[in-house]
C-alpha cells in the first residue's frame, strides 16, 4: 500500500498501577487505509484506543497526524487537529435531535456535510427524533456519524458493531467500507467481530498482552500460526 | 491553660459534631445519599429526649430517642431510600429535603418556637479540676461519648461480618450487592444506625446548646462541611474533619469572633476547590 | 440518569410539536400581565404580584441552571440577596449616582458568578449543590456580622436619591408602577432565554449536559461555556435581587440566608424546570399560595414540604409540564 503515512505513533505506553496494560507499541497508517486492530480480551486495544486519542492519564508515547505531532494535545485539541473516534459503549447525547447533534460535531470541523452522512448512514428518516429516543442500532449509527462528519483525518472506531445484531454488523460494514472509498478515509479499527474486520480491513494488526505481536494483510494473519496460538479458543479461524 | 480549655473545648464540639455526621457517612455509603433530613433527625432526637426524659428520667429519655429515631430510620429506608435507589441520587435528596422541612414545621408546632435550655443531668453535674482550672464532667464526658462511638463504629466495621459489608459497599455497592450479601437489610440496618446516632447526638447537645426549631439547620450545616472535608463516606475522615472544625469552631469564636461563622465554610470551600473528594483517598 | 432526573432536567424537546397553541398563550399571558395594574385587585395582592415577580426572576435564574447544565444550587440567595444588599450598600455607603448602583449590582453579581463557577465546576451532583450551599452562606455570615457595614441582622434601607432613570423613585416602590418594571423584565429575560436555549450555545450547553467527555471528543471547550451558564442564571437572580431591593428599599440578612435557596430550588421544580418558563409559574402559585394559606394555617412549611415530595415522585414535569401536555391535548382534539 503505497501513500503518506497519516498516523504514525511510537512508544505507546500505558501503566495502570503496577500492571502494565500496554507496552511500546509502534502503529503506522497510510492514508486511505483501514487497520484492523486485534487481539483477544485484555490485550490492550481499548489502552491503544484511548493512548492515541488522549483519553485518561499517565499516557506515554508519540503520535503524529499527517505530519503534526499531537501527543500534547487534549482530547480536543486533537479532534481540531483532524482525529475523530467512536466509542465502545455509545456515548451519544440524549436529548438533542439527531441532526441537531450530528451538525453540532460539523460546526467544530472542516466541513459541515451533516445531510451528506446522515443520508449515508440512513440516518434521515429519524434525524428529527432525540437521542434518547431511537433503537441501539440507530444510535450506535449516531455515535459513529458524530465521529464521522466533518471529513477528519483520521478515524478511530472502538467496536463500532458491539451490541449490534449479525445483520446490524454487515450492514455497518458495508456503510463503513462504502464511506471510505468515496472519501478515502483513513481508519483504525478495533473490533471483535471478525466478519466485520474481514469485510473491511486493508491490513491488521494483532495485539497480544499489550504488545505488537504481528502485522499484515488479513489472510496472512489468520494463517499466521503465531496469532492462532495466541487466539486458542476464540472464534478467530 | 486557658489554651488548654479553649482546646478541650474545641474537642467537646467536635466530639458532638462527629457523632451527628458520622451517622451521615453511614447513610451515605450506603445509599449514596445525602441525608438533608440528618438535621431534623438530630433536633427530633433532642426533643424527643427532652419530653421522654421529664417523664423517665436523663436514661429514659436517651433510650427512647434513640429507639424512636432508630424506628424512624428504619421507616425513612424502606419508604424512601429503597423505592428510590435506581433513580439519580439527587431525587432522594430533595425527598429528604422536604422531609426536613415537615420535621422543623412539626417540631415547632408542638414545642413552640421559642429556646427551651435543658438541664445538666444530676449525675453528670458539676467539675473536676484540670490544673489550675475547672473543667466540666459533661463536656467530658460527650468527648467520651465521641470516642466511644468512633472506638465502637472502628471495631464494628473492622471485626464483624456486616462492618466488612458496609466498608465494601461503601466502596463498590454493585459488587458487594452481587456478593450475596443481603443488601437491603444491611442498609436498613445501618440507616437505622445513622439515624439513631443522630438522635443520641441530640440529645448529648440539649444541655450544651439548648433546644430550638432552628437547631437542626445549624448543625446541618456543619456536620456537611464535616462529611465533605472528610471525603464523602470516609469514617476516619470525618473523625479527623470534625475534630478539625470543632477546633476551628472553637478557637475561632475567641480569636475571630467576627469570622468564626465563616471559617468552617470557607475551610469546605478551600478542600473542595484543592481536592475534590475531601481529605480521604475516596473514589468519589 | 434515572427517569425522574430526565424528567426533571430534561430541556423540552418537544415544543416544537405544537407551538402554536404555547406562544399564543405566552403572548395572551404576556399582554395580560400588563394589565394587571387595572385589573381591580386590592393594593396589598398587587404588591403581592409585584414581590412575587422578584421571586420569579430567581427561580428562573436556578431553574435555568438545572435545565441548561443539569446542576441543582443550593446557594442562589447569594446571587439574589448579593445584588440586593450590593444595591443597599452602595446607596448608602457611596455618592454614585442612583442609575450606576442599579445597572453596576446585578453586573458584579454576574462577573462574581462567573469567576466562582470556575471553582463550583471541580463539584459535580450533589457536592456541587453542598459547595454552593457554603459558599452562599458564607456570604449569609459575612453580612451578619459585619455590622459596621451592613447592620447585622436588623439589616439596611436603602438611600438613593429621588430621581432615578429621569423618573422618580416612588415609581419602582408603587405596586402598580412597579409591577409593570418587573413584569417587563421578567417577560423580557424569559424571551431571551428562549433565544440563547435555541441558539448554537443552547445547544452545546445541552449536550455538555448530557455528555461532557463527548462533547470534548467532538472538539469543544466545556468548562466555558458551562461557566457562562452558571454566570447567566447568576444573573437573573441578580435581577430579582435588584428589583427587590430598590422595591422594598430594606436589605435584611434572610435574603442571603440557604432557605431562600431551597425555596427557590423547590419553587422551580413545582412549576417544572423542563421549560423556561415554569419556574416564573410556579413563583406566581407559590407566593399567591402562601399568602392565602397564612390565613388558614401555621404549617404552610409541611405543605411545601408534602407538595415538592409529591411532585418529584409523581409529577416531575411540574406545573409547566401538566399544563403543556393538557394544552397538546385540547390542541390535539380541537384540530
Amino acid at each position: 500500500m503505497t501513500g503518506t503515512i497519516m498516523l504514525e505513533a511510537t512508544g505507546l505506553t500505558r501503566h495502570f498501577g503496577g500492571f502494565c496494560a500496554l507496552n511500546n507499541v509502534n502503529l503506522s497508517v497510510r492514508k486511505g487505509e483501514i487497520r484492523g486492530l486485534i487481539g483477544s480480551n485484555g490485550a490492550g486495544k481499548s489502552t491503544c484506543m484511548d493512548v492515541l486519542t488522549g483519553r485518561g492519564r499517565n499516557l506515554q508515547g508519540k503520535i503524529v497526524l499527517d505530519g503534526h505531532d499531537i501527543s500534547k494535545l487534549s482530547e480536543r485539541e486533537r479532534r481540531r487537529a483532524g482525529m475523530a473516534r467512536s466509542f465502545q459503549k455509545t456515548n451519544i447525547f440524549p436529548e438533542l435531535k439527531i441532526r441537531e447533534q450530528v451538525m453540532l460535531a460539523a460546526r467544530m470541523a472542516e466541513t459541515d456535510n451533516t445531510d451528506e452522512i446522515l443520508s449515508e448512514l440512513s440516518l434521515d428518516t429519524i434525524a428529527d427524533q432525540p437521542g434518547s429516543e431511537v433503537s441501539y442500532g440507530d444510535q450506535r449509527r449516531v455515535d459513529l456519524a458524530l465521529a464521522l462528519v466533518g471529513k477528519p483525518k483520521v478515524l478511530l472506531l472502538d467496536e463500532p458493531a458491539a451490541g449490534l445484531t449479525i445483520e446490524e454488523s454487515l450492514t455497518m460494514a458495508r456503510h463503513l467500507k462504502s464511506l471510505s472509498d468515496r472519501h478515502s478515509l483513513t481508519v483504525l479499527i478495533v473490533e471483535h467481530d471478525m466478519e466485520v474486520i474481514f469485510s473491511v480491513c486493508d491490513n491488521l494488526t494483532v495485539l497480544h498482552l499489550g504488545e505488537v505481536l504481528t502485522e499484515g494483510q488479513p489472510e496472512a494473519v489468520r494463517s499466521d500460526p503465531e496469532v492462532v496460538r495466541a487466539y486458542l479458543g476464540s472464534t478467530f479461524a | 491553660m486557658g489554651m488548654l480549655i479553649q482546646v478541650l473545648n474545641g474537642l467537646v464540639y467536635g466530639g458532638l459534631l462527629y457523632v451527628v455526621s458520622v451517622g451521615l457517612v453511614l447513610i451515605f455509603g450506603l445509599r449514596r445519599v445525602v441525608n438533608f433530613a440528618h438535621g431534623g433527625f438530630y433536633m427530633l432526637g433532642a426533643y424527643v429526649g427532652f419530653a421522654a426524659g421529664g417523664i423517665f428520667g436523663f436514661w429514659g429519655g436517651l433510650l427512647a430517642a434513640v429507639a424512636a429515631l432508630a424506628v424512624i430510620g428504619i421507616a425513612l429506608d424502606i419508604v424512601v431510600f429503597r423505592p428510590l435507589q435506581d433513580q439519580d441520587h439527587m431525587v432522594t435528596v430533595l425527598v429528604t429535603f422536604g422531609i426536613l422541612l415537615i420535621f422543623e414545621d412539626l417540631i415547632h408546632m408542638v414545642w413552640g418556637p421559642d429556646t427551651i435550655s435543658v438541664a445538666t443531668p444530676e449525675f453528670l453535674a458539676g467539675v473536676i479540676q484540670i490544673g489550675d482550672t475547672f473543667f466540666p464532667v459533661y463536656r467530658l464526658t460527650v468527648i467520651a461519648v465521641a470516642i466511644a462511638v468512633g472506638l465502637g463504629l472502628t471495631l464494628w466495621l473492622r471485626g464483624s461480618r456486616a462492618g466488612l459489608f458496609v466498608r465494601a459497599s461503601s466502596v463498590d455497592p454493585l459488587t458487594t450487592a452481587m456478593q450475596g450479601v443481603d443488601t437491603e437489610k444491611l442498609s436498613m440496618t445501618v440507616v437505622a444506625l445513622g439515624t439513631g446516632l443522630a438522635g443520641l447526638s441530640g440529645v448529648i447537645a440539649s444541655p450544651l446548646l439548648a433546644l430550638s426549631p432552628s437547631m437542626g439547620s445549624t448543625i446541618l450545616i456543619e456536620s456537611f462541611i464535616v462529611v465533605v472535608i472528610g471525603g464523602l463516606g470516609s469514617f476516619a475522615g470525618a473523625f479527623v474533619a470534625a475534630l478539625l472544625i470543632g477546633q476551628v469552631h472553637n478557637l475561632g469564636i475567641v480569636y475571630l469572633p467576627n469570622i468564626s461563622s465563616m471559617l468552617p465554610l470557607l475551610l469546605m470551600v478551600a478542600v473542595l476547590i484543592w481536592k475534590p473528594t475531601g481529605f480521604s483517598k475516596g473514589t468519589h | 440518569m434515572s427517569d425522574t432526573l430526565t424528567k426533571i432536567t430534561t430541556a423540552q424537546t418537544r415544543s416544537d410539536r405544537s407551538p402554536n397553541v404555547l406562544i399564543l398563550l405566552a403572548i395572551a399571558v404576556a399582554l395580560a400581565g400588563f394589565a394587571v395594574p387595572w385589573m381591580g385587585f386590592s393594593r396589598s395582592f398587587l404588591s403581592l404580584l409585584t414581590s412575587a415577580c422578584a421571586t420569579a426572576l430567581l427561580a428562573t435564574g436556578v431553574g435555568f441552571l438545572v435545565r441548561q447544565a443539569g446542576l441543582t444550587s443550593f446557594g442562589h440567595a447569594a446571587y439574589f440577596g448579593g445584588s440586593a444588599y450590593l444595591v443597599v450598600l452602595l446607596s448608602v455607603h457611596t455618592g454614585m449616582p442612583g442609575e450606576a448602583i442599579v445597572i453596576l449590582a446585578p453586573i458584579v453579581a454576574t462577573v462574581a458568578a462567573f469567576g466562582i463557577a470556575f471553582v463550583m465546576l471541580r463539584t459535580e451532583g450533589v457536592a456541587f449543590s453542598m459547595l454552593s450551599l457554603a459558599v452562599a452562606q458564607a456570604l449569609y455570615e459575612l453580612m451578619m456580622r459585619w455590622r459596621d457595614i451592613a447592620n447585622g441582622e436588623d439589616g439596611l434601607a436603602m438611600q438613593l436619591p429621588r430621581e432615578l432613570f429621569g423618573t422618580t423613585l416612588s415609581v419602582f416602590q408603587r405596586p402598580g408602577s412597579m409591577f409593570l418594571i418587573s413584569w417587563t423584565i421578567l417577560v423580557v429575560v424569559i424571551i431571551l432565554l428562549t433565544l440563547l436555549s435555541r441558539s448554537n450555545f443552547g445547544t452545546l450547553t445541552i449536550a455538555i449536559k448530557n455528555n461532557e467527555e463527548r462533547a470534548r471528543f467532538i472538539g469543544y471547550r466545556t468548562l466555558i461555556p458551562r461557566a457562562l451558564v452558571i454566570a447567566i442564571s447568576g444573573a437573573i437572580a441578580a435581577l430579582g435581587g435588584t428589583l427587590f431591593a430598590l422595591y422594598n428599599g430594606y436589605v435584611t440578612p434572610g435574603i442571603l440566608h440557604w432557605s431562600l435557596s431551597g425555596e427557590a430550588i423547590i419553587i422551580a421544580i413545582i412549576g417544572g424546570t423542563r421549560s423556561l418558563w415554569g419556574p416564573a409559574v410556579g413563583a406566581f402559585v407559590f407566593v399567591i399560595l402562601r399568602d392565602v394559606a397564612g390565613d388558614y394555617t401555621t404549617h404552610w412549611q409541611s405543605i411545601v414540604g408534602l407538595v415538592l415530595i409529591t411532585v418529584v415522585l409523581l409529577l416531575p414535569e411540574g406545573l409547566s409540564g401538566l399544563i403543556s401536555r393538557s394544552l397538546e391535548r385540547i390542541w390535539r382534539k380541537t384540530v
